[in-house]
Order: C-alpha cells, then sequence, then structure tokens
C-alpha cells in the first residue's frame, strides 16, 4: 500500500517541482486561477452572479422482480419517481476584491438553493457552498483559505455551469461525490416500491460537492512557448461542506497541470491542450457496526487520477482515468456501508466499503459547429465498483447529447443516456443483478442561465 | 563667478522650459501628420469600462489609421488603476502603445493613492504620470483633442 503511495506521490510530485522550478507571469486562466483569484488591477469591488438549472429527466428502468426500484432507476435527489422537472442548481454568489486599489486580496462566497444533494439531506433551504479569501502577497504561493473546490478531478473541479453534460459519470457520481457516513450506525435500505413508503437517501449529511474548508496553496506559471504549468497543495478538513472537522484528522490534496495554450477563447473555454494529475489522501469516521453502540473506526480514504483536455475551435476532448481505495460508497439508500448478501450487515461475506476499491474512466468530446448556436456532445463512461471483489459491478453509459446556446449565457442540454449496470461474477438475475437488470435508459433535458452583474 | 551663475541660470531656464513643453511637444512631434486627436477619459472603477476604453482607442486607430491619429489615455481618479503595472490589460496597453497611443497617470490620483496604501503603487511603464489627469485634459482640448468618455 505505501509503495502504491509512493509512486503517486511521486508522480504528483515531479510535477509539482516542475512548476515550483518554473517562474513567469500569468496570462491565461484555468479552473485554479478562475475560481481562486480575480484579474489583478481590473476586478469589481463586487460582483453578484449566479445561475439557475431547471431540468425534466425521464428514467426507462423497470423495477426487480419483487416490484422495488434502486436509486439508479430513479431520478434523484428524492428518488421517489422515474420522471421529475426539478430546479437541480438556483445559486447566487459574489466575488471581487476586498479592496479596489489592492487586487492582493479576493474572495468568493456561493449559495445554493436548488434541490439537490446538497441541500435534499436536511431539507435544507439554502446551503453554502463557497466561502474564501485568496492572498496573492506571495509570488508563486498563493494562498487561498475557507470552503471552496479542492484540486481534483478536472470533472469535480470544473464549474458546473459550464458542464457540457446533464448527469456526471458514474464514476464521478458514487466514488468522487463524497457521502459522509452518519453520525451512528444507519442500515441500508432495501429496494422500495413507487411510490418509497420510506426515503431511499439514507445519508444525513449533505454531498461533499467536491469541496472541503481548509488552506490552499497554489499557482500558475507562463514557461514560455505557449505552456502554462500550475500547481496545488490543499490541507482540509475532510469533512466537505461541513464548516467543522467531525474526527480531527485531515484531507491531503495535490495538483499539479502543464497546458498548451493556443490562444483565443477565453474564460472556462480558453483554447488548450492541459494534462493534469492529482492525489487525495485522509481518513474518514464511520461507526458502521449495529450494535447498538458509538464505537466509530478510522477508514482510509485515497483517490487518484490523471487526465488530458483538448479543446480549440469548437473541438473539445476529454479523458479521465480515477482510482479510489477505501470508502468505496455503495448507493445513497445504504449509509451502513455493507455489500454483498445481508447489506446492512458489515460483516457480511461480501465484504465492507470502507475497504473497498474502485476504478474508472471517461472519454468525451464536443463539437460545436461554426457559425451556429448547436453542439453535439458525446461521451462514455464506465465505472467498476468493488474493484476486485467478489460483488463488484461494471457500470457504463454513453451519453448523447445536442446543447443550443441561445446566447453565451444561457442554454438547453437535451442528454440520452444508454446505461448498464452489471455485477460481473454473478448471473443474470442472480446476486445483486436481481436489482440491477433493469437499470434502463435515461433521458433529460436542462435549461442553463447564467447571470452576472 | 559671472559664469558660474549664467550656467546655472541657463540650465535652469532649460530645465523649466523642457518641463513646460515636454508633455505637448511628445504628441506633435510623434504625430505631425495626424489630423484625428483623441482624448480618453477613464475615471470608473468599472473593470469593463477599461476594456471599453482600449476598445475605443483601437477601433479609432484602426478606422483612421495609425498614421493619422493621435490618441492618449488620460487615467484619474478610481480609473488609475488601469495603468496599475499589474493590471490585467497590460498586454493590451503594450499593444496600443505600438500603435503610438500615451498613456497619462494623474499625479494628484497617484499621490492619494499612495497615502492611503501607504506605499506608491507600480505603475505601468508606459504611463507617463502628469500633475493632474483633469489639467492634462484640458491641455489636450485646448489644442483641438476630441474628449470622448467611453
Amino acid at each position: 500500500m505505501r509503495t502504491c503511495l509512493s509512486k503517486k506521490l511521486l508522480l504528483t510530485g515531479v510535477s509539482w517541482l516542475i512548476v515550483t522550478l518554473a517562474s513567469g507571469p500569468v496570462y491565461a486562466a484555468n479552473w485554479l486561477m478562475l475560481q481562486g483569484t480575480e484579474p489583478p488591477g481590473s476586478a469589481d469591488p463586487v460582483r453578484v452572479w449566479g445561475f439557475v438549472q431547471v431540468q425534466y429527466q425521464k428514467d426507462y428502468s423497470d423495477p426487480n422482480p419483487a416490484g422495488g426500484y434502486i436509486p439508479p432507476k430513479l431520478i434523484g435527489p428524492n428518488f421517489t419517481s422515474q420522471s421529475a422537472f426539478n430546479v437541480n442548481r438556483a445559486r447566487i454568489g459574489a466575488r471581487g476584491v476586498a479592496m479596489p486599489l489592492d487586487s492582493n486580496i479576493n474572495y468568493f462566497v456561493l449559495l445554493e438553493m436548488g434541490n439537490n444533494g446538497i441541500t435534499e439531506p436536511g431539507n435544507s433551504f439554502a446551503k453554502l457552498t463557497d466561502a474564501s479569501v485568496t492572498f496573492n502577497h506571495i509570488k508563486g504561493a498563493r494562498v487561498r483559505a475557507g470552503l471552496f473546490k479542492y484540486p481534483g478531478s478536472e470533472e469535480g473541479l470544473q464549474a458546473i455551469h459550464v458542464f457540457d453534460y446533464i448527469n456526471f459519470t458514474w464514476v464521478t457520481a458514487q466514488m468522487m461525490l463524497e457521502r459522509f457516513p452518519n453520525r451512528n450506525y444507519t442500515p441500508n435500505i432495501p429496494p422500495q416500491p413507487l411510490p418509497p413508503p420510506v426515503s431511499l437517501n439514507g445519508f444525513d449529511l449533505p454531498v461533499g460537492a467536491f469541496r472541503d474548508v481548509g488552506v490552499e496553496v497554489f499557482d500558475a506559471f507562463d514557461v514560455g512557448g505557449g505552456w502554462q504549468l500550475s500547481y496545488a497543495g490543499m490541507i482540509g478538513n475532510g469533512n466537505g461542506l461541513n464548516f467543522s472537522d467531525n474526527n480531527g484528522n485531515k484531507n491531503y490534496y495535490l495538483y499539479s497541470s502543464a497546458e498548451k495554450l493556443f490562444g483565443g477563447g477565453q474564460g472556462p473555454r480558453v483554447y488548450g491542450l492541459k494534462f493534469f494529475a492529482w492525489y487525495q489522501d485522509g481518513k474518514r469516521s464511520a461507526d458502521l457496526t449495529n450494535d447498538g453502540t458509538y464505537n466509530p473506526v478510522d477508514y482510509d480514504r485515497e483517490r487518484w487520477g490523471l487526465g488530458a483536455k483538448y479543446l480549440r475551435d469548437g473541438v473539445r476532448v476529454t479523458a479521465e482515468y480515477m482510482k479510489g481505495k477505501g470508502m468505496i460508497w455503495q448507493a445513497p439508500q445504504n449509509p451502513s456501508w455493507g455489500i454483498g448478501p445481508g447489506q446492512g450487515n458489515p460483516a457480511a461475506a461480501g465484504g465492507n466499503g470502507a475497504f473497498a476499491k474502485g476504478a474508472g474512466w471517461y472519454v468525451e468530446g464536443g463539437y460545436r459547429f461554426p457559425g451556429t448556436k448547436w453542439e453535439l456532445d458525446a461521451r462514455y463512461d464506465v465505472y467498476n465498483r468493488l474493484d476486485g471483489n467478489q460483488f463488484e459491478i461494471k457500470f457504463t453509459r454513453t451519453t448523447l447529447g445536442v446543447q443550443y446556446f441561445f446566447n453565451p449565457r444561457v442554454r438547453v442540454a437535451f442528454n440520452y443516456e444508454f446505461r448498464n449496470a452489471d455485477a460481473v461474477n454473478f448471473g443474470s438475475g442472480a446476486g445483486p443483478n436481481a436489482n440491477l437488470d433493469g437499470i434502463g435508459n435515461r433521458l433529460g433535458v436542462q435549461i442553463t442561465g447564467i447571470w452576472s452583474q | 563667478m559671472k559664469n558660474r551663475v549664467r550656467i546655472y541660470l541657463l540650465c535652469g531656464l532649460a530645465a523649466f522650459l523642457a518641463a513646460l513643453i515636454t508633455p505637448l511637444s511628445m504628441a506633435q512631434e510623434e504625430k505631425p501628420f495626424a489630423d484625428q486627436k483623441l482624448v480618453l477619459q477613464i475615471s470608473d472603477i468599472d473593470p469593463d469600462k477599461q476594456t471599453l476604453v482600449l476598445n475605443v482607442a483601437s477601433n479609432f486607430i484602426k478606422y483612421y489609421g495609425p498614421d493619422r491619429t493621435d490618441v492618449e489615455i488620460v487615467a484619474f481618479g478610481p480609473g488609475l488603476r488601469l495603468l496599475f503595472a499589474e493590471n490585467s490589460n497590460a498586454g493590451r496597453i503594450d499593444g496600443l502603445t505600438q500603435s503610438g497611443v500615451r498613456f497619462a497617470a494623474c499625479g494628484n490620483t497617484l499621490a492619494k493613492m499612495t497615502a492611503t496604501l501607504g506605499s506608491e503603487p507600480a505603475l505601468n511603464p508606459h504611463a507617463t504620470v502628469v500633475p493632474g489627469g483633469i489639467v492634462r485634459i484640458k491641455e489636450l482640448t485646448d489644442q483641438g483633442y476630441l474628449l470622448v468618455k467611453p
């Protein structure tokens, strides 16, 4: 395990070292810079902005032979129906410079009021997703503190309002979008008929939303030849959107990227070819024993990945590979993390997701027709949950998408997903496949409107 | 002794004349055939105004051509941020300078900002500090420059 860890640290560290040794002015943007800093000398003291996403999704899955449904067959975050309109995101925020004459200090706040995994647990009206201050005083070592997106996978780190699909990939939705254990042991919830008599979301806390509370050191450097190198290192609570640390263990994040900038494009759509790698390590406390006693145990949670993204003249190609070890989430209705037959019993023969592995990848591309408002998108993604376990499940999906841009800030996206999930060590109808067999395709339409002062 | 006094007087007179005529001659000597003279004022804090004033200068030169145009951008008040060395538009300022655009930074504003910050903010190397932004605009309009505040 430590050898594996060393390799990953080396991978990220080498990139980091290259970045640290380089120096030069920053001319272009990337996610670290776009989200963490303001343009020097030309930023508003207060820029109010936000976005709304309204969607309709219909799921064509069939229930299990007993008439029960599992969450992948229902529309989240409520899992009460197979078709639903939803205001899944409604965010308002402000960003700018603390004092117009001093570009060295920037801030960023954002509030979520939509209906999603952030607000659904606890039925919150609103939830703060970002509240950070960035200090740009030290060249090569900007410091950002507070609640914000941690450096990690491209799919998680990118701004969601420019995400080109309606749903995340399987691996991002299940392995990367973190669910936090309930304080006390909570049993898994079996498949439910429609309408479900009980909630199919067994978690008490909001999803992590790829965010953490902590301190990050980062910067980006133009090193000549059109290349820009970036790095980030962060230490955080490892407790998502929850403000405090629930177990005293800190989460560590490393990230580095190298991007060849072609010139053209702007903001999140700057033309370039980017290579990136990242690593995250921490511990999570969970009471997974159904013994009536509060006896939490610390479990390792490790994630790492790498990928590349190309964007130029309306052509976009992205590929990412992600791997995880520990705290492999089973489903929103399964906070006991138990797997296999007898779910809800962490000592079940299948084992416990808290010790399991997972791996996934995706490749996607888009083409914006020149001189039109139309874009075609296509994505293929794979997730091997419980990788190597008897109860390993392979999720695959092909997504075909069309986007129409009314203007640069308002667009509508149509997605059709061909989905499949299969417990690879079981035949049809056997074991987990009894519930997975009916997973069908999904249709989605989503309108995104972005506004800014 | 008399010679030394004469030298001091001559030097003083030369320095006075140089200080008096430099801002004016800067424009006239570099643009002897310019018949389209424009002074652009930037005094707002709005970053969109920074972009706009640079766009206006660029479009003006593009239409009339660099030889026929004489453009100066005068920054004062909150608009002086445009001429901070760190400003994200520094690349565009550099490009416009190549086309002959001049940039004047208000000395009064600079002094006030220096007092507020505790140290003088670094200015773009293409910026020339003038005693007062409004005074500079008055000088240029008296010479026939068209004043535009985008």
